[in-house]
């Protein structure tokens, strides 16, 4: 407890991290928490219940702002209440794949040996699985609700992270501090939390966001096909009934044109984000 | 602490294995309170010796005893004691210390693997740095912003809190410039009296060990 | 060694003919570096007043942080963008801490040459050997790059790696020593007029670095040219250099001849630096050196001088003091309020 109060300390009075974000890095943390506000608040920020049905194919006016859809659901209220597919299944395979990634990396780069011939042995093995059509075909067969298919992401995506992190654990691990800890008699577990693991995250944070914008277009990509939680309004569904349903031939350009924005924009932010992160640390490294 | 017939040999590959014997049938002494001084030509195997007998890597044939017992056979508090008896000092000064982390969760860190109650780390630390001869201004600083010499006093007191009996010094004033070695030397010096410590001083510069060590042993 | 003795006693007889004639080939003339970092202004050269003449080696001494790499990387105007420079150095006529960036181009590596510590980091690990010695001779020359390999492969031949295998390996596969004299040799395959070397024997085992020192004098002999040594071992100073400059906390405290300073120190830091040495059994200077963000008012060594005196601590800006010789010429200087 002592050791996070004196690192929350240490944090306040840093002056190694100056607190620079740049103009693209204000812009993708304004888009960025501006969709999870959304995702958070939707029954709050939605005019209307995105199931209740009004008068079908309507266009946009002051009652609807973005019009109504074929079974004459407010287009707006669906886009808001979808942002929450996005973020969750953006957040819950991010999190899942970097977390069973991190772990997997730091014990292999840290142990090597027999640990970690067998942990990259399997990844190897789920490498040679193709990802995107597994969640297809899996998807397909199960119909599986929003959090399995994050789920499902989650653990087949580590193996990236997993070699990064293990390729940065091999470096740390020979580096003196590192020694001089095992010298000291450390347990390898307080090592590889307290000095492997910060050394690490300026690798890991980047991934984790980038995880999070691949997850966002495959959750679009696999609703838009159809095959997707048909319990929770998704932006990919949205753009899939859009163009089924004969939005597309009678040019309601709002219809599919809003989600795809919201999409692009999302995964903008997060790209934004990560890329500000990373000139972060590099010009840090550099002060040093 | 005694070694007895030391072998290392690192195997690499695995069908085709490539062997690099660096050492081999080493025997050396380590007296109470004297100091043993290492020589050798750079890459013969110095720093992998002093890994040995600090039990950080282990041979590949021999046997390592401290206080007459096979280190391998120890058990518990014994082994406790060998492991904490025995510490090791690095070479590079700055790359002993966590970059992230301030001199004062350095220190703290070590205090917490010793289980020693909160309210004493404020003295403990002060008492360590003035061991050295450090002021406690250094304690907010990062490894970073202070000195070679100074990240070397660092790393001695963080190996001195755990109340070693012999030191292993792995080129310990190499990169430091000459003012800055003299200090160091004669911090060693006047640690060894007090406190009765014995070195393995591993160094390629003569003077050095001439005036350090009791006994020298060229490798 | 004799060989080294050698190269020396003939420099030494060069360098005091041409000091009588007072050619200074570059002449530092009241250096002030300062860096605006997050801890505020550290002043890490304060009126630093520094001639070299020609064919001679002047040893640039003093510990860790003292500010001599940062005079030196001023003087061919290779500090980072927070530095902000006064004063001049002079060299052929022309003030160098004034000329544009195209200019001092055209000067380094030809005329003036630096070769850095720790070569295996000062070298880029993707170019193979033989062609980072050649790129010197293909800008400023204008050679061909076969005529320039081959100059690359004589130069590399000259310092001891005849072996054909060297010119086309890379840095990593090379031994710190090695990659020492490849860096020797880029910087000196131009035949320049200065060499400035910044520590060339820091991570180098006493051979490696005694040899590497070698090489250095040979070529500097068979050039003509002048050296500025940057070190701290006070050693190897003596056994290459003619005259000696003692730094401190970014100011220069005591010059004269080597073998002068060695037999007689005047300066109190240089008396107990010379006592830091092995062969004067390791004697530390009490305290550390000063923060250079607010150094000591006055004598910057007062706080840690064995012979201080209470006038050594007012402000009143010390002047270095001449010693001169019997026809005038600068024998010493000495920065301290004892002379």
């Amino acid at each position: 407890m002592t050791d996070f109060c004196e690192r929350l300390n240490e944090w306040k009075g840093n002056r190694l991290m100056p607190m620079i974000i740049s103009k693209s890095g204000w812009l993708g943390l304004a888009f960025f928490s501006s969709f999870l506000l959304m995702a958070a608040l939707s029954p709050v920020l939605a005019p209307y219940d995105p199931w209740y049905r009004f008068e079908p194919y309507l266009p946009p006016d002051e009652l609807h702002l973005l019009g109504t859809n074929d079974l004459g659901q407010d287009i707006l209220s669906e886009l808001i209440f979808g942002s929450r597919a996005s973020v969750i299944v953006g957040f819950g395979a991010a999190l899942m794949s970097t977390a069973i990634g991190t772990a997997a990396g730091l014990v292999s780069g840290y142990f090597r040996g027999m640990a970690d011939e067998i942990i990259m042995g399997i990844t190897d093995i789920f490498l040679m699985i193709p990802q995107i059509p597994l969640i297809i075909v899996l998807a397909a067969f199960l119909r599986p609700s929003l959090w399995l298919v994050a789920l499902l992401m989650g653990c087949l995506w580590w193996t990236s992270t997993a070699r990064v992190v293990r390729s940065k654990a091999l470096q740390i691990r020979e580096t003196g501090y590192v020694q001089a800890n095992r010298s000291l008699g450390f347990s390898s577990l307080h090592i590889m939390l307290s000095d492997v693991l910060p050394n690490i995250t300026h690798v890991v944070m980047p991934k984790f966001l980038l995880s999070i914008a691949s997850a966002m277009i495959a959750e679009a990509s696999i609703s838009f096909l159809g095959l997707g939680d048909p319990t929770m309004k998704s932006w990919g569904m949205m753009i899939n009934f859009a163009f089924s349903r004969g939005g597309f031939l009678n040019g309601l350009w709002w219809w599919y044109m809003a989600p795809g924005l919201c999409i692009t924009l999302f995964v903008l932010s997060v790209v934004l984000l990560g890329s500000m992160l990373e000139e972060r640390e590099s010009v840090s490294l550099r002060l040093q | 602490m005694r070694a007895e017939g030391i072998d290392k040999t690192y195997v690499s590959g695995l069908v085709f294995r490539k062997r690099h014997q660096v050492l081999r049938n080493v025997s050396l002494k380590i007296e109470e309170g004297r100091t043993l001084g290492l020589m050798g030509p750079s890459g013969c195997g110095k720093t992998t010796l002093g890994m040995i007998l600090a039990g950080l890597l282990n041979p590949s044939a021999g046997r390592i005893l401290y206080h007459e017992k096979d280190i391998r056979n120890l058990k518990g508090e014994e082994l406790r004691a060998y492991r904490r008896g025995v510490q090791m000092v690095f070479q590079d000064p700055e790359g002993s210390l966590n970059p992230r982390k301030s001199i004062e969760r350095s220190i703290h860190e070590v205090l917490r693997l010793l289980k020693t109650p909160e309210k004493e780390w404020r003295s403990r630390t002060l008492e360590a740095l003035e061991g050295v001869g450090l002021s406690e201004e250094l304690l907010c600083r990062y490894p970073s912003q202070i000195s070679g010499g100074q990240g070397q006093r660092v790393a001695l007191s963080r190996v001195l809190l755990l109340n070693p009996r012999v030191l292993i010094l792995d080129e310990p004033t190499s990169a430091l410039d000459i003012s800055v070695q003299a200090q160091i030397l004669g911090l060693l010096k006047d640690l060894q009296r007090e406190r009765g410590l014995s070195y393995l001083l591993i160094s390629h510069q003569p003077e050095v060990v001439r005036f350090m060590s009791h006994e020298t042993a060229i490798l | 060694m004799t060989d080294l003795q050698d190269f020396m006693q003939g420099c030494s007889r060069a360098a005091s003919e041409s000091m009588a004639n007072n050619q200074a080939i570059l002449s530092i003339e009241d250096l002030s570096v300062s860096f605006e970092t997050a801890m505020g202004r550290v002043m890490a050269a304060d009126g630093v007043c520094l001639k070299l003449h020609e064919r001679e080696t002047v040893a640039l001494v003093g510990e860790t942080g003292c500010g001599k790499s940062v005079v030196v990387s001023s003087i061919v105007q290779l500090l980072p963008g927070n530095a902000s420079v006064r004063g001049r150095a002079i060299y052929e006529g022309r003030d160098l801490l004034s000329l544009g960036e195209k200019e001092m181009a055209g000067i380094r590596g030809s005329e003036i040459a630096m070769i850095f510590q720790n070569p295996s980091l000062a070298l880029n690990p993707i170019i193979k050997a033989a062609e980072q010695i050649a790129e010197p001779v293909i800008i400023h020359w204008r050679l061909p790059k076969s005529q320039a390999l081959d100059k690359a492969g004589e130069m590399l031949r000259r310092l001891g790696l005849g072996n054909r295998a060297i010119p086309g390996m890379f840095p990593f596969q090379l031994s710190g020593g090695m990659n020492q004299r490849v860096m020797i040799a880029a910087a000196m395959i131009l035949s320049p007029k200065i060499i400035i070397a910044d520590e060339p024997s820091k991570g180098l085992d006493a051979n490696s670095a005694d040899e590497v020192m070698g090489e250095i004098a040979r070529l500097r002999d068979s050039a003509g040219a002048s050296l500025l040594l940057i070190t701290h071992d006070l050693g190897l100073a003596r056994k290459i250099s003619d005259r000696m400059a003692v730094m401190y906390c970014g100011q220069i405290i005591e010059t004269g001849r080597c073998e002068d300073i060695f037999n007689q120190p005047l300066h109190p830091y240089t008396k107990a630096l010379l006592n830091c040495l092995p062969q004067r059994g390791f004697q530390p200077i009490p305290g550390s050196s000063p923060s250079m963000i607010e150094p000591p008012e006055g004598c910057r060594f007062y706080p840690r001088c064995p012979e201080r005196q209470d006038e050594c601590c007012m402000k009143a800006g010390l002047q270095m003091v001449r010693i001169l010789g019997p026809e005038g010429e600068v024998l010493r200087e000495v920065r301290c309020r004892l002379y």
